[in-house]
């Protein structure tokens, strides 16, 4: 029923309300897009396989979580089973921006002694006009978490893909160095139907940035 | 004409149809005695009063071939005299189509006001409220009537009657017919300042009449299958237009009511072949409402167009040539009626392709046995339109004396030649790709949720790019300037393309006659020789393989060999009786699905008249009783259920409609002083100043994401304001809560269900029971002990699939904060949800955790097959077409006992012998 997969990540949607958190995972996972959506209450499950190089299929769980800091005390509990997060700010408003450093704090903390492997998400560049934060001060943010930043729009499918696969390839990275091992009662990375051989030294091929231009 | 229907002659519904040949027939139909009945009741009470004022409506629908269709709606003036309407239908294929909807209509539309005047005259103004908790005009008894079934799934199809009506007393009643398949087009445009919007299709849908109070800022809020939103200011009266064209026929409605009363009336003989489109247009301050009536048609051969107006038949339109009818009524209030026909031939008509010849059979229906207008036209059928506008004044005084003065009489003309011609209704493909592609609000409202008023949409400014839902009046202060009628092109297509799926074959047309009474069916289907051979004849003979003609081949061709021609006439054969095979097989589907409909719809009447009658009155004695409990669980009638929810809600916080309105200001001094210094200043009511501020923000941005296929709570929607009240209040009522995520849709059901006021008291406290508010103050310990609960039952009803689940590790939290955060408003289509929301008024938050199971239980199988991931998505968004009786057989299958221990035990033993042992067995906790 399922394609084969080698490997699957559990990765986790964090960032404020509003940013647009369920419009990324709809756009990834769907390919649509759509201005109005349900707010998430709780938890929502999306799913997509990524080819992350030759003959490695990955299987992308994706936990979309509710923004509002209410349900923070509901949504920690599931960060100790991710892999991989990606923290979700909005580029046209500023204080999720700001919120970014407490979302990273927050997460880290709470699954010490492991880690979590992050991706900054400016998202809705296509709102260039009401930027609110620029390129620079995110990039930077992003150096001093030692992440890497990647501006996104969901509604112009711009570098959606590109996020996500430049996360998966970094925790595939990690696995490969030995750094993320699969665990028992752990489920941020699970081991596929084929036994999952890696080929350490085997070459990673860049995968061109499939940006498009932004027609809205 | 005739004056036929003075004041006090029951108000009769008829349908006139000419025979091919000139021998005219008619078939009187009593409807229902009930029906009869509460036309004669109704009567009274026009005649009663002073005036004499009636006011009735006339709905005539016919349908040509391809969604060709007419509807008229006559005003009658208030001198008493009605208009009749008939409206002759050309083509074939029209025929059959436009009586059954006629008859239809005419048999619910009496039905249905039987139970209004029933329930007027004994029962309590508000008694029934079909528009259910409407703002109580507490002197001018603004009772509402709630006469419709909620015609359910009737309307799912697009379908729906209604018909407009008023009443005396600044009421007014509602009925419209409409048909159209185009429905979802025709809303996009609809801006008009009142708009009546009826989806309908060939087989129309019986919307019995319904009523609101037409004070000001009154708005009804009702859906039953279609959707219908009018709103007229209290001193105006000025309605609705709505006008659909279909390929050159038109539908319309039209209800004016205006200072002066006027009247059109149109009469087209046999062979006219005509589309009619009414406008109704309120001028100015919607004191002058002009009524605007377009005929364009191209008359075939001898046919006249006779306009009458106040009954009397004046000058005939010239023959074979469109006519457009403009009447204008007086400005002068008081003055008598006139009306000024005008006719020109200015009108753009198309020529219609000669298979569109109309043969007319003369068939009036109606259950006083008063034989209608065609009467003495022999084999003539004649199409009458009338509007009227009434004098307000006039219209006010009336009625001061009488409670109900209307009722409709309608007659409609079954056109054509049903022999051959099957009605078909059909809807281009494109039309219909439009319905499935919009299920939002249409079909909720299909599903006769919301029963409510509606309210006012804050303008025709917004861009949705679909449909547009809720154009009304504003309330006083802008008069109708230029409510506009809203005139919707379909494709023009085939006279020839006849689609099968929205055949309506003679088979469900004879059902449909036969449940228009049950008086009146052997009348309706007797009585006229004529008229049975034809529909005999309609049962075998299905409509759409008229369309395949077996032409003689040219003459300029060749001729063919016999055998060939032989062959050819075969097959041709073979393929006309595989299409009716067919068309005979959707034909019994489709009579089946209307018989359930129609079972369904009256059940939900009768517990109606029930639950006004015997429940409510006696709410305490009578709500834990046996019968009143499983009268409940089968869905409450939507026009109780805000009452009902209310009632069972309780108000154990003793908040008062003069409380919400202090909490309601409070908060919009808070929104003024955050938009003006972008921030709060009062950071001391519990709430971290930042949690407050994202929650004024989230709010807004919530209150466009909830129920957004429904259009009405966005920005510009008509409970975009009440929604954000409703919050707003509750944040200040309850800082310590505040605003939490899924409130929003909590709110929303509660709106379209209750008063404003009404509304914030039900949710307050239904917020203040023990779980939602461990769920809203995400306490998330309790929260946990929740979850272990539900997995107790959980494994006791379900224990294969409670094993997937603990093997997957998928977890109960995952699936059921959703559902319970939000009362399943989001999860669950809405009126699911609102069957659930009804028991669990009933029975309190253990019903929230046996829905789930009912979830669990219906999906079982296929929950065991797949994967955490998959069941996960699964059980977030559930299937769209999840049933509610299957789910509730499901829920009722789910017995909330362990051992014998019952929720509430299992529940608080968890609490009491917490951590130690619940850290070990429940899975749920571990995870967390």
């Amino acid at each position: 029923m399922d394609i084969l997969w080698q490997y699957q990540f559990r990765i986790i949607l964090l960032g404020d309300s509003t940013v647009g958190k369920s419009s990324l995972l709809k756009r990834f996972t769907d390919g649509i897009y759509s201005d109005v959506a349900d707010p998430t209450v709780g938890v929502d499950f999306y799913a997509r396989s990524l080819d992350i190089e030759q003959g490695i299929k990955i299987k992308l769980q994706l936990w979309d979580t509710a923004g509002q800091e209410r349900f923070r005390s509901i949504t920690t509990s599931y960060y100790r089973n991710s892999v991989g997060g990606l923290l979700v700010f909005d580029l046209t408003n500023r204080k999720t921006f700001d919120h970014v450093r407490e979302w990273h704090k927050e997460v880290s903390e709470h699954i010490l002694p492991h880690h979590m492997v992050y991706i900054l998400i400016g998202h809705k560049s296509d709102l260039n006009k009401d930027r609110k934060v620029t390129r620079d001060e995110a990039e930077q943010l992003a150096a001093e978490m030692g992440i890497r930043y990647v501006e996104t729009s969901a509604k112009c499918n711009s570098n959606v893909d590109r996020a996500f696969q430049l996360l998966s390839r970094d925790i595939y990275e990690l696995m490969k160095m030995g750094e993320i091992t699969t665990r028992d009662g752990w489920d941020g990375v699970k081991s596929g139907l084929t036994t999952g051989v890696l080929y350490p030294g085997e070459e990673d091929i860049e995968v061109e940035p499939r940006e498009k231009s932004c027609n809205c | 004409m005739e004056k036929a229907y003075n004041v006090s002659s029951p108000p009769a519904f008829c349908v006139g149809a000419n025979e091919k040949g000139n021998s005219s027939t008619y078939v009187t139909q009593p409807l229902s005695h009930g029906t009869a009945e509460a036309a004669a009741r109704i009567s009274k009470h026009v005649s009663r009063d002073a005036t004499g004022c009636s006011d009735s409506r006339e709905l005539g629908e016919a349908r040509e071939d391809i969604g060709r269709s007419t509807v008229l709606v006559t005003d009658s003036p208030s001198g008493g005299t009605v208009s009749n309407c008939v409206i002759p239908e050309q083509g074939c294929d029209s025929a059959t189509n436009g009586f059954t909807v006629s008859t239809m209509v005419g048999a619910k539309a009496g039905n249905s006001s039987a139970v209004a005047a029933v329930n007027r005259e004994e029962m309590d103004g508000n008694a029934l409220q079909r528009i259910s908790l409407a703002e109580k005009n507490k002197e001018s008894s603004a009772e509402e009537v709630d006469a419709c079934h909620p015609p359910l799934n009737f309307v799912t199809a697009a379908e729906t009657v209604e018909s407009l009506t008023h009443s005396c007393n600044g009421q007014l009643e509602l009925s419209c017919t409409a048909a159209s398949r185009t429905v979802p087009e025709g809303l996009s445009n609809w801006d008009t300042d009142s708009v009546i919007q009826s989806t309908l299709s060939s087989d129309a849908v019986i919307r019995p009449p319904i009523n609101w109070s037409m004070t000001p800022d009154k708005e009804a809020k009702m859906a039953n299958g279609g959707l219908f939103i009018g709103h007229s200011s209290a001193k105006l009266h000025t309605e609705t237009v709505v006008t659909i064209i279909l390929d050159g026929a038109a539908t319309c409605l039209s209800n004016t009511q205006c200072e002066k009363p006027s009247s059109i009336a149109m009469s087209a003989r046999e062979g006219h072949h005509e589309s009619c489109n009414i406008r109704v247009e309120p001028d100015g301050a919607g004191a002058q409402p002009r009524t605007q009536a377009n005929i364009a048609g191209d008359l075939s051969g001898g046919a006249t167009s006779n306009l009458t107006s106040q009954g009397l038949p004046s000058s005939p339109a010239p023959t074979k040539d469109p006519c457009r009818v403009t009447a204008k009524p007086d400005t002068i209030q008081g003055e008598e009626p006139s009306a000024s026909g005008h006719l020109g031939d200015d009108l753009s008509s198309r020529p219609h392709p000669q298979a569109l010849r109309t043969r007319t059979v003369p068939n009036s229906v109606s259950y006083d046995s008063t034989i209608l207008s065609p009467g003495d036209e022999d084999g003539e059928t004649f199409a009458e339109l009338g509007t009227q506008g009434h004098s307000d004044r006039r219209f006010m005084d009336v009625s001061l004396s009488s409670r109900n003065t209307f009722e409709s009489s309608r007659r409609q003309s079954a056109p054509g030649d049903i022999p051959e011609g099957l009605s078909v209704v059909s809807a281009d493909p494109s039309e219909l790709a439009l319905q499935s592609k919009r299920p939002g609000i249409a079909e909720y409202f299909g599903r006769s949720l919301f029963p409510k008023k509606q309210r006012e949409p804050k303008g025709p400014s917004q861009n949705v790019p679909g449909w547009k839902l809720f154009g009304k009046v504003p309330a006083r202060e802008s008069a109708p300037k230029d409510s506009r009628t809203i005139q919707q092109e379909s494709t023009p297509d085939g006279l020839t393309s006849v689609s099968t799926p929205n055949l309506l074959s003679a088979g469900e047309f004879e059902a449909r006659v036969g449940k228009a009474g049950p008086g009146g069916t052997s009348a309706g289907t007797s009585p006229t020789q004529p008229q049975q051979g034809r529909r005999k004849n309609l049962e075998f003979e299905p409509l759409s393989t008229t369309a395949l003609i077996l032409e003689d081949r040219p003459a300029n061709l060749p001729a063919k060999s016999v055998e060939e021609a032989q062959r050819h006439r075969q097959e041709y054969d073979e393929m006309v009786a595989e299409a009716k095979k067919r068309e005979l097989k959707e034909a019994q589907r489709k009579r089946k699905e209307m018989k359930e409909r129609f079972k369904q719809e009256e059940s939900i009447a009768n517990a109606m008249v029930v639950w006004n009658n015997d429940i409510l009155p006696n709410w305490e004695n009578t709500r834990n009783t046996r019968r009143v409990r499983e009268l409940w669980w089968q869905g409450l009638p939507p026009n109780v259920r805000g009452k009902v929810w209310s009632l069972a809600i309780g108000n154990e916080l003793n908040i008062t409609p003069e409380l919400y309105e202090i909490f309601l200001s409070r908060a919009k001094e808070r929104w003024r002083s955050f938009s003006e210094t972008g921030s709060e200043t009062e950071a001391d009511d519990g709430a971290s100043l930042a949690d407050r501020e994202s929650s004024l923000d989230l709010i807004k941005l919530d209150i466009s994401r909830t129920f957004p296929p429904l259009f009405i709570f966005q920005k510009g929607g008509p409970y975009h304001d009440l929604l954000h009240s409703v919050l707003g209040a509750y944040t200040c009522y309850r800082p310590d809560v505040g605003y939490v995520q899924g409130m929003s849709f909590i709110a929303a059901v509660l709106i379209l269900n209750l008063e404003e006021a009404d509304a914030f008291i039900a949710f307050a406290n239904l917020l203040n029971k023990p779980c939602q508010l461990a769920f809203f103050r995400v306490d998330h310990d309790l929260m946990l002990k929740y979850f272990a609960a539900f997995e107790v039952f959980f494994e006791e009803n379900l224990p294969r699939l409670f094993n997937h689940f603990q093997s997957s590790n998928l977890t109960p939290d995952l699936y059921l904060i959703d559902w319970i955060f939000t009362l399943y408003s989001k999860s669950l289509p809405l009126d699911v949800a609102c069957r659930v929301w009804d028991v669990f008024c009933r029975d309190g938050e253990e019903f929230l955790f046996r829905t789930g199971l009912g979830i669990l239980r219906l999906y079982e199988d296929v929950l065991l097959q797949l994967d955490f991931i998959r069941s996960a998505q699964f059980l977030t968004r559930l299937p769209e077409d999840i049933g509610s009786d299957r789910l509730f057989a499901c829920i009722a299958a789910a017995p909330m006992l362990n051992g014998n221990r019952k929720w509430s035990q299992v529940f608080h033993a968890l609490i009491k012998d917490n951590k130690d042992m619940d850290r070990n067995c429940n899975p749920a906790l571990k995870s967390l």
